[in-house]
C-alpha cells in the first residue's frame, strides 16, 4: 500500500488510490500479484500505517480434522487419518495421502545451542514433565506463546492479546518512540517497543526473566534473550515472524516458523482458565515432541 | 459394579488402533504437553455407565465428573480428563453436549497409572440418543 507525503486527509488518500490504480497495474506486476492474492483493502490508521486491529485465526489446530457422521456423532477428533484409511480400504479405495500431524507438518525447527549447552537442553527435554514451566499453567513466554489471537491498535501503542493453554495474557507494545524500560522488572513476555519498517510492524522485546522456554524441548534461555517480531498485514491476512537471539547460549539467532494469520469474523471467545489437574498423576516422563 | 472390561479380542483390536494414534492425541497444543501414556494405562480400556455431574470446560484438559452407580447401589464419582478445549471446539463439541441433560451415558476410559481410584482418560462417550463422541477412533 503506497503512502504519499502530500496526502494529508483520508479523502485525498482515497482519491489518490483510485486515480493511480491503473498506473499501479501497469508498472508493478508484483503489486498485481499481491492484490490478486488478497484483494481486500488493507485498513489504515490515521498515520497511514496498516491497522492490525482484529481477532486473528492462526490455524494452530488446522491439522486436526475431526470426522462427524450424519447423525452428529463425532467419530474422531484426533488420529483420524487411521480411520480415514480404514474406511477407504473398506470401500476398496487407496487411502489418501497422510495428513499433517501438526500445524507445520512435524517439520522440526529447533534452536541451535552452543556445544556446551546441548547436554543441558537434552536433559531438560527428557525431563520435561519435571521442568517445563509451561506445564503447570505457566506463562509460556515469547516466542513460544505464538502470534496474538487479538490485536487492538492505536497510533501510539498496540495491544497483543492471547488465549493460551496457560490462560489469558496480553502485551502492550509502545510505538510512540520510547525506549525500553530503565531498570525494569524482568517479565515472562518481556518489555516491548515497536516501530514501522515500511508497512511492517517490528516489535522488539527484551528484559525477559529466564523462567520460560523458547519451545517445548528443553529450549531454555537466559535473561539476555531478545525477541524480534515482524507483522505484515495485507488485506485480511497477517504474516507473523519471530526471531529469538540469546548470544550467551544460542549458536545463532533462531527463527520461528512463520505463521499466516487470517482475520476472524467470529467474536473472540472468553479465554479459558488453566486448571492443572494432571501433573500430580504423571508416572513417567513420557511426552510428545511439539515441532515449531 | 458398572465397570465392564470389554472382551479381550475387541479390546485388543481397539487398543492397537488407539495406541497407534495415541501419540497424535498428545501433540495437540502449541505449548508443551505431557503424554496421555505417562498418566493413563492405555493397555486397559474400561467401560463405565453413569451420568455426567459436572463438566470443567478448562485447559489444558477438559474434565468431566461421572457418577457411576455401583451394583450395591452406592454412587462413585469418576474424574475423567480428555482433550483440550480448542480440540473439542474444532469438533463442534461443547460442555452442554457432554452434560447431556443428565441423561445416562456410556464412556470408555483409560485408568490412571498411579493407582488413583476413579481417575481416568475419557476416550469415548455415548449418549442416550445414540450419538457418540470418540476422541481417538475405533475402526468402525
Amino acid at each position: 500500500m503506497l503512502s504519499n507525503p502530500v496526502i494529508s486527509t483520508r479523502k485525498d488518500r482515497s482519491r489518490f488510490v483510485l486515480l493511480t490504480l491503473a498506473t499501479l497495474t501497469m508498472i508493478s506486476p508484483f503489486h498485481i500479484a499481491a492484490q490478486s492474492e488478497n484483494s481486500t483493502p488493507t485498513p489504515l490508521l490515521p498515520n497511514d500505517k496498516p491497522d492490525l486491529t482484529g481477532t486473528w485465526y492462526n490455524d494452530e489446530m488446522g491439522w486436526i480434522n475431526p470426522i462427524i457422521d450424519e447423525d452428529g456423532s463425532i467419530v474422531c477428533i484426533v488420529g483420524c487419518e487411521l480411520l480415514v484409511a480404514a474406511r477407504a480400504r473398506a470401500r476398496g479405495e487407496e487411502p489418501p495421502a497422510a495428513a499433517p500431524s501438526s500445524y507445520n507438518d512435524g517439520a522440526p525447527n529447533r534452536p541451535l545451542y552452543k556445544a556446551q549447552y546441548q547436554e543441558r537442553v537434552k536433559e531438560l527435554d527428557e525431563r520435561q514433565v519435571e521442568f517445563d514451566p509451561a506445564l503447570r499453567c505457566g506463562n509460556p513466554g515469547l516466542p513460544r506463546i505464538g502470534p496474538p489471537d487479538s490485536i487492538s491498535q492505536r497510533t501510539d501503542q498496540v495491544i497483543f492479546m492471547y488465549e493460551d493453554l496457560g490462560g489469558a495474557f496480553f502485551r502492550i507494545i509502545y510505538t510512540d518512540g520510547r525506549d525500553h524500560w530503565d531498570n525494569p522488572e524482568t517479565t515472562f513476555l518481556g518489555d516491548s517497543i515497536g516501530y514501522w519498517d515500511g508497512d511492517t510492524l517490528v516489535v522488539e522485546a527484551v528484559n525477559f526473566n529466564d523462567e520460560t522456554w523458547l519451545i517445548d524441548d528443553g529450549a531454555f534461555h537466559t535473561r539476555g534473550l531478545k525477541v524480534t517480531e515482524r507483522l505484515s498485514r495485507v488485506g485480511d491476512t497477517i504474516l507473523y515472524q519471530a526471531t529469538a537471539e540469546d548470544p550467551e547460549v544460542l549458536a545463532e539467532p533462531w527463527e520461528m516458523t512463520p505463521r499466516t494469520l487470517v482475520l476472524d469474523a467470529n467474536p473472540q471467545m472468553e479465554p479459558l482458565p488453566c486448571v492443572e489437574l494432571d501433573m500430580d498423576h504423571i508416572v513417567d516422563g513420557t511426552h510428545h515432541d511439539n515441532a515449531r | 459394579m458398572s465397570i465392564n472390561p470389554k472382551s479381550h479380542r475387541s479390546v485388543f483390536s481397539m487398543i492397537k488402533l488407539i495406541l497407534a494414534a495415541i501419540a497424535l492425541v498428545v501433540t495437540a497444543q502449541a505449548t508443551g504437553h505431557h503424554s496421555v501414556t505417562g498418566q493413563f494405562d492405555v493397555s486397559q480400556l474400561l467401560e463405565l455407565e453413569g451420568t455426567v455431574q459436572r463438566v470443567r470446560w478448562v485447559n489444558p484438559h477438559i474434565y468431566i465428573q461421572l457418577e457411576v452407580t455401583e451394583e450395591n447401589g452406592e454412587a462413585t464419582l469418576w474424574s475423567l480428563g480428555t482433550v483440550p478445549v480448542a480440540m473439542a471446539r474444532r469438533a463442534g463439541l461443547n460442555a452442554d453436549r457432554l452434560m447431556s441433560n443428565g441423561e445416562p451415558v456410556s464412556v470408555t476410559v483409560f485408568p490412571a497409572r498411579d493407582g488413583t481410584a476413579n481417575l481416568g482418560w475419557m476416550n469415548s462417550i455415548e449418549f442416550s440418543d445414540g450419538t457418540s463422541v470418540s476422541i481417538v477412533p475405533d475402526r468402525r
